[in-house]
């Protein structure tokens, strides 16, 4: 019984390892499907590894302890730039991803040319309101909803400071990378206006809560809620007229990565128009490829939750790492939460 | 006769407020709705799904050879742990008895942060090796404790009489010794195992590429939906955590008599 325990835990072992090379990739879960990731497989003889991370920090925390092995990251645009100044990051070689000049630039303007030598773009979202419009009473498309008291309890806004207090600072029209300390001040009063008006901070279950029609207005991401609304089309997904967050998620090689050819083949692949418009058509993110954009059903390229029309482009920002600034807003979002 | 049955009543509640959340998970792992709530029909195509991903089935296989591995290790280790401290009484043995019990109340987080730093230390890379070792590390103290509880009652004398019939030290260990402490050896095993399984926050620290095990693989999905998938994997998971609870228990049932 012991023999038979031990060769089976060698076999195993030993089973991991053979010589088929690995792509090791560290991402979001269910941003790449696995048919797309199997074809990949065959096509370059390969294994592709996927292991995955709730949150940008717990990504960072790895890489930055020496947690190295990794050939393909997918940070979002902020923590490229604080990522690349610690060194962990390659330079893309622009080279080897010809690709990239059918790249929309159009939606491309706030990422400077910083950022895309260390990483380029995969896919956009943006941050908006889910909605239950037939039991909303007068909807106007604005963040001032979270004021109404009639739809109290009924409404959540996300658990993340840099995206609740930005949002307050877009309704007071400011930036949402702002530094001064008097807009900051405003932008959290308001927030704990709304907070008396909503049931609670909410990173996940906000999904089910607007599928089921216990919540009525949420705060979440495009990609997240357009996928609710394509199981339940009550739902509905909008930006508001003040303008929203932007954020892209970027795909960046890691200094130490064991593999970086097949990350480039990788991307490459997962670029070609056909690969590119499936995935945007499962995850409803904008995937910034314009010879894509032609394979996309005319509905689904009408669609105002991957594609804004250019009047609310304007209005979009991405959140940018402040550095030490950013005590700030962590100072407000504790006198917000207590 | 009231006291019983308030007492019913209450046992009653405080099963159902334990279970229920459970018997909920139970059920929504098979309602086809992606996102919960509302019921919109049996189906099984979360467990397709589950059945399909075979990033989770990675994950399923890396959690079975970490637990199985450090296990095994960790029940020798843990069992001689005990055997040392019960059998030798200086302060060698409160010294050891004392690190071994500290791993048990150590917070996680400090655990996990110290193994990692010894493995950036050592130049050791990230992955299955590491998890395995720091597994073991706390594994052995859940062991050793729970055979030092069975050598309480241990008879020493036996061990004594064998020796003077002129038994080996080998002998004694291998026919007297461990096979008197067989059931709390492979409950403590067992316990060792199933903490390994669903260990998060120590193991955060120290996975790899290619080494996420199972509960580091669901918190990374829980975030970006795929609820329903983890509904379906976590009934089976409680399926065979409670075929294993029982079987913890009717070792230990043995034991007292």
């Amino acid at each position: 019984m012991r023999k038979f325990l031990l060769l089976s835990v060698f076999l195993l072992l030993t089973g991991c390892d053979s010589s088929t090379p690995e792509l090791h990739l560290f991402g979001w879960a269910e941003m790449i499907d696995q048919q797309t990731i199997r074809r990949f497989e065959q096509k370059y003889q390969c294994r592709v590894r996927v292991d995955t991370y709730d949150s940008n920090e717990t990504m960072y925390a790895k890489l930055r302890s020496g947690g190295g092995g990794y050939d393909l990251i997918i940070p979002t645009q902020n923590y490229v730039g604080i990522m690349a100044q610690q060194g962990l990051l390659q330079e893309i070689d622009q080279e080897k991803l010809p690709y990239l000049k059918d790249l929309d630039q159009s939606v491309l303007t706030p990422l400077s040319p910083e950022i895309l030598k260390y990483s380029v773009p995969f896919s956009i979202s943006y941050t908006g309101l889910g909605l239950r419009l037939e039991k909303i009473p007068d909807f106007q498309n604005s963040w001032e909803i979270f004021q109404r008291p009639n739809l109290r309890k009924r409404m959540t806004l996300l658990n993340d400071y840099r995206e609740v207090i930005g949002c307050a600072l877009i309704t007071l029209g400011y930036s949402v990378n702002t530094t001064s300390k008097e807009e900051i001040e405003k932008a959290t009063r308001l927030v704990l206006e709304w907070k008396k008006n909503i049931a609670k901070f909410e990173n996940e279950q906000y999904k089910n809560g607007i599928a089921t029609g216990e919540f009525l207005v949420v705060q979440g991401s495009s990609s997240d809620i357009l996928q609710v609304v394509e199981e339940n089309p009550l739902v509905s997904f909008q930006i508001p007229e003040e303008g929203s967050v932007v954020a892209y998620d970027m795909f960046a090689i890691p200094k130490q990565a064991p593999n970086p050819e097949l990350a480039y083949h990788f991307l490459n692949f997962l670029f070609q128009p056909e690969v590119a418009a499936s995935l945007m058509q499962r995850t409803y993110q904008l995937i910034p490829n314009r010879l894509a954009y032609d394979h996309l059903p005319e509905k689904f390229r009408e669609n105002p939750g991957v594609f804004p029309p250019e009047s609310v482009w304007e209005k979009l920002e991405p959140i940018w790492d402040l550095g030490e600034n950013v005590r700030l807003y962590h100072e407000a979002w504790d006198s917000i939460k207590d | 006769m009231r006291r019983p049955r308030f007492s019913g009543f209450v046992s009653i509640a405080v099963l159902l407020f334990l279970y229920i959340p459970i018997l909920i998970l139970i059920i929504s792992s098979f309602n086809a709705s992606r996102f919960g709530g509302e019921w919109e029909g049996f189906s099984l195509r979360w467990y397709v799904r589950l059945f399909q991903d075979r990033e989770i089935w990675h994950a399923v296989q890396n959690t079975l050879i970490v637990g199985v591995t450090a296990t095994v290790i960790s029940t020798v280790l843990g069992s001689m742990v005990a055997y040392a401290i019960f059998r030798f009484k200086s302060y060698l043995q409160k010294i050891s008895f004392l690190l071994t019990y500290s791993t048990l109340i150590l917070p996680e987080v400090l655990m996990g942060m110290s193994m990692l730093l010894l493995f950036m230390t050592l130049f050791v890379p990230l992955g299955l090796t590491t998890i395995i070792i720091t597994h073991t590390t706390f594994c052995i103290a859940y062991v050793a404790l729970v055979v030092l509880a069975r050598l309480e009652h241990f008879n020493i004398d036996v061990i004594e009489a064998a020796q003077d019939v002129g038994a080996s030290l080998t002998q004694v260990a291998f026919k007297i010794v461990i096979p008197m402490l067989m059931p709390a050896i492979l409950s403590g095993a067992l316990l060792a195992f199933t903490i390994s399984i669903d260990d998060y926050i120590i193991t955060s620290f120290v996975v790899g590429p290619g080494s996420s095990t199972l509960p580091i693989h669901i918190y990374g999905m829980i975030k970006f939906g795929a609820t329903p998938e983890v509904n379906a994997l976590s009934t089976i998971l409680i399926l065979i955590t409670f075929f294993l609870a029982f079987f913890t228990q009717s070792l230990t049932k043995e034991s007292v008599v």
